[in-house]
């Protein structure tokens, strides 16, 4: 069937991803351009990412103050940065606060992976495979995620409570579990993420790449993941924090606390109002976002790194 | 682009088509390591999931070993045979979703038609129990007796010094009688006893088996069932208890010794006596579509539950437009590498993302507190604006927070997903000379919404689900006023299933959350596939 | 076929490499656990404790003596005190939860009803205990909890301000708060508009206005205390210091704030439980606690609150479990352990008349003794729902009445249902 398509067979070369010259106005054709035109096109943008920023980062300066105050409240008072203290972050030393940091990061890097994994695969048959039943299972998985979680804690921790019988790793309090029921949604909205931008790479490149003797297996590997870097490093991102962050779940099935993750453990300090302690929790939650901001910082590249090795031309 | 669809579509009949020819073209050799590499996973897969399947058997849990044999089955045919290839790529997303998501929503579907919730939670035996457990009383002011346990071959009894310095034994059977040649020890127990075998105190508090049938034990005191019988809380003491129930296994029912009084297990799930009275504790039983009706009859919601629904659509629109269209500004306008600085820029953008949302509502919460908070000293000018108390202060307070909270999210995937867009098509718009906005209007967004509709489809139900929010920052409130219930202007949806359910205040109806739920849940799901295609209409234009 | 790569192989596996790795050592773990039931005796029975982390380390301390006298084992699992009772409901009847767990006497209706509380039997250790502690974990004429400790609200006021004399009514403490000359002459919780009845109960007694009437024994009917003229008169008064008249009580203040506030000396007076007292002491404000004033005349009667260790009617080691309870943490020292944990009155009378030299502890053990224990009827949990967005409503100038009478007949609806 392939060989009677003339439009791609004329192509034998593998199109492997080239970096494009970056299609911008060099340094020195802006530093040509006049004043007015920067100010139009490019300064604006300084001001407004102040504005963005003031919006996005002030309330986080009260987290900042009340960690840096001690006893400190998240309400409560107005006047910011009262104190600088650093005893909210001592006292972390004294609290189980790095153990669940440490499994934080397990649970949520496992989940991450094995949500760009299990998404990029699946995103890929659909975007490359038709075979029945493919909009149906499209609209499926969107569907799925939209079911109401909020009486289902008490089934997941039947289940795992029948699971914990047969296999002991899945049993309530296991850190395995919770990647494991985490991961039952690894096919969701981020599926449809990769969807779309796996269908944005051109089919040319596979068939070529066919044409020459590579396997499916091979072209996912060696063709598709290489472009969709950009996406692979959003969607990792994205699960990334939102298993960090995750309480809900985590809670239900990690018992004892030991097995905690952050989020857990320091909803735990905050949750009763009488005996809450912002002022640790303020602290913990700072050093909990640095993880998450090194992330981004360190994906970044590969994010919008992406605008040149993703723009391959058809 | 329509070169781009024609491609695909000719290669999908080629994926159900014909074995590609093997031929070991150009630069795709090398791989052969890959066959190894399948082999390998395939037989820790099988090791695993044989592990699981004895693991089932061991533990006696059959539809887990049916689960499991279908699944590992249904593996191997899916790697080892050549049918089925979009399978290989979705069978392990498909597997946990399978086990970890549809199980929940099933079995959510099942609660929805049983009463489960409290007063019934359990089983019938542990109604029983528990009735029995509350109905058994301590005789008012018998005194304690030291005890012990002892045994006779497989017989268990109590031997206990009572207050003249006798040792008495007695087993359920036999009613309690004086041991006239017992030694009693020195913390006033007895100790040895003729013909009995006195078992240590560690012994009985250690092993569970006798534990429990030391736990059941009960010994009449005398003949007469009137006088009650000894029965030991903690292995060590004994009291004379009395029973005010008589539990009847082969009728099910529960009599009352005093009156005479029976209480018969209805199929509501509950022990009802013939003058309408009941025992708390009941057990779970299916009820069929009731909960459902229930929902669809129950006036005292209904008014409010229309204003609960007008708004959580409004909020999930809104909210899902607002973060949407921030972020995807915010995206393009740096996406452009003449902005110094992009990378640290980006990073404060997606800050409030990197916070943990329950802190972020109470967070907010404070910061909109209409007397002490800085929202109104600071952007207000101390203003009186109460934020919690206004219906519509209320609803701007919460699609305000949560458009802090969601446009990162947004600005992340947009900025991502335009990487996407093709440089050469947006190239030649710019050379055509197309003005900056109709490129933006008739060639970017088109294209980025191809990858983000679905995207925001979700999103549009997470938040029409996103109880935590609500809860969190306002509670639903301001209530509304004048109407029999507890729900209030913020209240999503999914809010009002957990007021309505009982859930907040500890007496919870499980059945009628769930057949709530997946009211809700048919509602959401019929609007977004309804969207859905749409998305597709969309995708098919390009 | 070798075209044929797995890729998705690479990702089950992945995934199930780990769940291999794990099931691997937890099914080393779990091999000889099994092959224990099924020995002889030994060192095999557990029991698990809930706790929050508060009492976490005094039951920990007298879980030692009794693992070492009876070789059985103790596992702590330490919860948010808020989870214990939903978590306690909802896993007890599974056959997973656990043996024994720390809560509130409030919840008791609630558990009764779900049948998954053992009954307690004290004996003779029964009268080493406050009486009101014993009767608030009392339901239907069984003991169901081993109290520990009992809190009620008391009126707290800055010595550094006003002096340590107690005002003895409203009106006077208004006076004297004014006169003191800071920002605001009390501050009350309020929940941030969300309402707190808790608090305000005191006040709303002192109008002869309880939420349920008490029959002669001192337990709860199921008839509402709150209509009639008493319960208008309180709303009236809410009225009068809300929004619409003195505005002595904004909506505006939770727990944070009222600390906030009165540590900073912008009032003299609040009301407050004992756990506030350790952020008072570390912000350095001395204090009085007193009885709270009365506003309408009669005694103010704040809730007394019970909080114990229950006991799961489905434990399978009843008998290790309640030896725990009874001979164990019903001591002194365990007692003094856990008060020393957290500093509410102690529900073990000795330690009680011991810890009440202590002013601060005299002051609240003096407003618990006015007190009346929270209802625990199950209902209850609703009734707070109402019962709060009424006093938060008046005190934003809603009409008084009208909204009062409507909350009484919502209530009376919903307790009647």
């Amino acid at each position: 069937m392939m060989s009677t398509n003339p439009v791609l067979s004329t192509s034998t070369e593998p199109k492997r991803p080239s970096p494009d010259i970056p299609s911008r106005p060099s340094v020195s054709d802006r530093s040509r351009a006049r004043r007015g035109r920067w100010l139009a096109e490019v300064g604006w943008k300084y001001p407004v990412a102040i504005l963005i920023v003031a919006y996005a980062v002030f309330p986080l300066l009260y987290v900042l103050s009340a960690a840096l105050r001690p006893g400190g409240r998240l309400a409560g008072s107005s006047a910011l940065f009262s104190a600088l203290d650093f005893g909210n972050f001592a006292a972390l030393l004294e609290t189980p606060y790095w153990r669940w940091g440490f499994n934080s990061l397990v649970i949520a890097g496992i989940t991450s992976i094995g949500t760009v994994l299990m998404g990029a695969a699946a995103a890929y048959a659909f975007s490359r495979f038709r075979f029945s039943g493919r909009r149906a299972s499209l609209t499926g998985l969107l569907l799925i995620q939209m079911f109401p979680q909020t009486v289902a804690f008490v089934a997941i921790f039947l289940m795992l409570l029948a699971l914990g019988d047969a296999v002991p790793a899945l049993a309530i309090n296991s850190k395995i579990a919770l990647i494991c029921v985490y991961l039952g949604g690894a096919l969701g909205a981020n599926t449809f993420l990769m969807y779309g931008f796996f269908n944005s790479i051109p089919n040319e490149l596979d068939e070529s790449a066919k044409i020459d003797g590579a396997s499916h297996a091979q072209i996912f590997w060696r063709i598709i993941m290489p472009l969709v870097t950009p996406v692979l490093a959003v969607v990792g991102l994205l699960g990334f924090i939102s298993a960090f962050n995750e309480f809900i779940l985590a809670r239900i099935v990690l018992v004892s606390q030991g097995n905690w993750t952050l989020a857990v453990g320091m909803y735990a300090w905050v949750s009763n109002e009488l005996n809450s302690n912002w002022g640790l929790f303020a602290a913990g939650a700072v050093i909990a976002s640095i993880p998450l901001l090194a992330l981004f910082l360190s994906l970044q590249r590969y994010i919008v790194g992406g605008l040149t090795a993703g723009s391959v031309k058809g | 682009m329509t070169v781009q669809e024609d491609a695909r579509s000719r290669s999908a009949t080629r994926g159900d088509g014909p074995p590609e020819r093997e031929s070991h073209a150009r630069g795709w050799r090398g791989l052969g390591w890959g066959f190894l590499v399948k082999l390998l996973l395939m037989a820790l897969v099988n090791a695993i999931g044989l592990s699981v399947i004895l693991g089932a058997v061991r533990s006696e849990s059959w539809f887990i070993l049916g689960a499991a044999i279908v699944l590992l089955v249904a593996t191997d045919v899916i790697y080892f045979t050549k049918r089925a290839l979009p399978l290989k790529y979705m069978a392990p997303g498909l597997i946990f979703l399978l086990v970890f998501q549809i199980f929940s929503l099933v079995y959510t579907g099942y609660v929805a038609f049983t009463n489960y919730g409290s007063g019934h939670s359990g089983s019938q035996a542990q109604a029983v129990q528990a009735a029995l457990i509350q109905a058994e009383q301590r005789v008012p002011d018998s005194p304690s007796y030291p005890l012990s346990v002892v045994s006779r071959g497989d017989e268990l009894g109590f031997a206990i010094a009572d207050s003249d310095g006798d040792v008495r034994v007695g087993t359920e059977l036999e009613p309690l009688s004086v041991q006239p040649d017992a030694e009693v020890g020195g913390a006033g127990a007895p100790t040895e006893v003729p013909g009995w075998t006195v078992i240590p105190r560690a012994e009985v508090l250690t092993d569970t088996e006798l534990q429990q049938r030391v736990t059941a034990l009960r010994v009449p005191v005398s003949d007469d069932p009137e006088e009650g019988s000894i029965r030991t809380r903690d292995g060590t003491s004994g009291a004379v208890y009395l029973s005010s129930l008589d539990w009847d296994p082969d009728t099910e029912t529960l009599t009352e010794t005093a009156t005479g009084k029976v209480y018969s297990a209805s199929d509501r799930g509950s022990f009802v006596a013939e003058d309408g009275s009941s025992l708390p504790a009941g057990w779970s039983v299916p009820v069929g579509f009731e909960n459902f009706v229930r929902a669809f009859t129950d006036t005292n919601y209904a008014a409010p539950l229309l204003q609960v629904t007008v708004w959580t659509f409004a909020f999930a629109i809104l909210t899902t437009l607002s973060s949407f269209g921030l972020g995807l500004l915010l995206a393009i306008i740096y996406n452009d590498s003449r902005v110094r600085g992009r990378k640290l820029i980006r990073t404060l953008f997606i800050l409030p993302y990197a916070f943990p949302v329950f802190m972020s509502a109470l967070l907010w919460r404070g910061m909109l507190n209409p007397e002490f908070g800085i929202v109104n000293d600071l952007l207000f000018f101390g203003a009186d604006l109460n934020w919690f108390q206004d219906p519509t202060l209320a609803r701007f307070a919460v699609l305000w927070v949560n458009l802090w909270l969601s446009f990162p999210y947004w600005f992340l995937v947009c900025t991502g997903a335009l990487q996407a867009l093709p440089a050469d098509t947006l190239e030649a718009a710019e050379i055509d000379g197309a003005g900056r906005f109709r490129r933006f209007r008739s060639i970017m967004l088109p294209l980025l919404l191809v990858s983000t509709a679905p995207l925001a489809i979700a999103s549009f139900a997470f938040s029409f689900n996103n109880f935590t929010l609500i809860y969190l920052l306002t509670g639903g409130g301001p209530n509304f006023a004048g109407s029999t219930s507890q729900l209030g202007a913020t209240d999503l949806l999914i809010n009002a299933v957990y007021q309505i359910s009982g859930v907040s205040g500890g007496s919870s109806d499980y059945g009628l959350a769930s057949a709530l739920s997946i009211i809700i849940f048919i509602v959401i799901g019929a609007i977004s596939a309804v969207a859905f295609r749409q998305t597709r209409k969309l995708e098919e234009m390009q | 076929m070798r075209k044929h790569l797995g890729l998705g192989a690479l990702a089950v596996t992945s995934a199930m490499l780990l769940v291999g790795c794990s099931s691997g050592g937890g099914g080393g773990t779990s091999a000889p656990e099994a092959s224990e039931g099924g020995g002889t005796g030994g060192s095999g029975a557990e029991i698990v404790v809930w706790t929050d982390a508060e009492r976490e380390q005094a039951i920990a301390d007298a879980a030692v003596a009794f693992e070492e006298e009876t070789g059985a084992t103790v596992t702590l699992v330490a919860k948010n005190f808020e989870d214990l009772r939903n978590d306690f409901l909802a896993q007890v009847p599974t056959g997973e939860g656990p043996d024994i767990t720390v809560g509130a006497h409030d919840w008791l209706g609630a558990l009764v009803t779900a049948g998954v509380v053992n009954t307690v039997d004290l004996g003779e250790k029964a009268a080493n205990f406050e009486q009101v502690a014993i009767d608030a974990m009392t339901y239907e004429g069984q003991l169901y909890a081993l109290p520990y400790s009992l809190e009620a609200m008391a009126l707290i006021q800055n010595t550094a301000l006003v002096g340590e004399e107690a005002p003895a009514t409203w009106d006077e403490m208004i006076q004297k708060g004014l006169a003191a000359g800071t920002e605001r002459p009390v501050v009350l919780n309020t929940g941030s508009e969300v309402g707190d009845a808790y608090t305000m109960y005191g006040l709303q007694t002192s109008f002869g206005a309880p939420v349920f009437v008490q029959d002669e024994s001192g337990s709860y009917t199921s008839e509402l205390g709150m209509g009639g003229p008493e319960g208008e008169a309180f709303a009236q008064w809410l009225h009068g210091n809300g929004t619409a008249g003195t505005g002595y009580i904004p909506t505006t203040v939770n727990y944070d704030i009222n600390i906030e506030l009165f540590t900073s000396g912008q009032t003299p007076y609040t009301i407050q439980g004992p756990w506030a007292i350790n952020a008072f002491a570390d912000a350095g404000v001395d204090v009085a606690v007193n009885p709270i004033p009365s506003a309408g005349g009669e005694t103010a009667a704040p809730f007394v609150g019970v909080q114990g260790f229950y006991l799961s009617s489905q434990s399978e080691n009843a008998l290790l479990a309640t030896d725990f309870l009874v001979n164990y943490l019903a001591t002194e020292d365990a007692q003094r352990a856990l008060y020393e944990a957290d500093p509410r009155i102690p529900a073990y009378s000795t330690l009680a008349e011991e810890v009440a030299e202590d002013p601060i502890i005299a002051g609240f053990l003096a407003s618990a003794q006015n007190g009346v224990p929270m209802p625990s009827i199950p209902e209850m949990g609703s009734v707070w729902e109402f019962w709060n967005s009424a006093q938060s409503q008046i005190l934003n100038g809603a009409d008084p009445v009208s909204t009062w009478n409507k909350m009484v007949t919502d209530v009376e609806a919903e307790v009647g249902a």
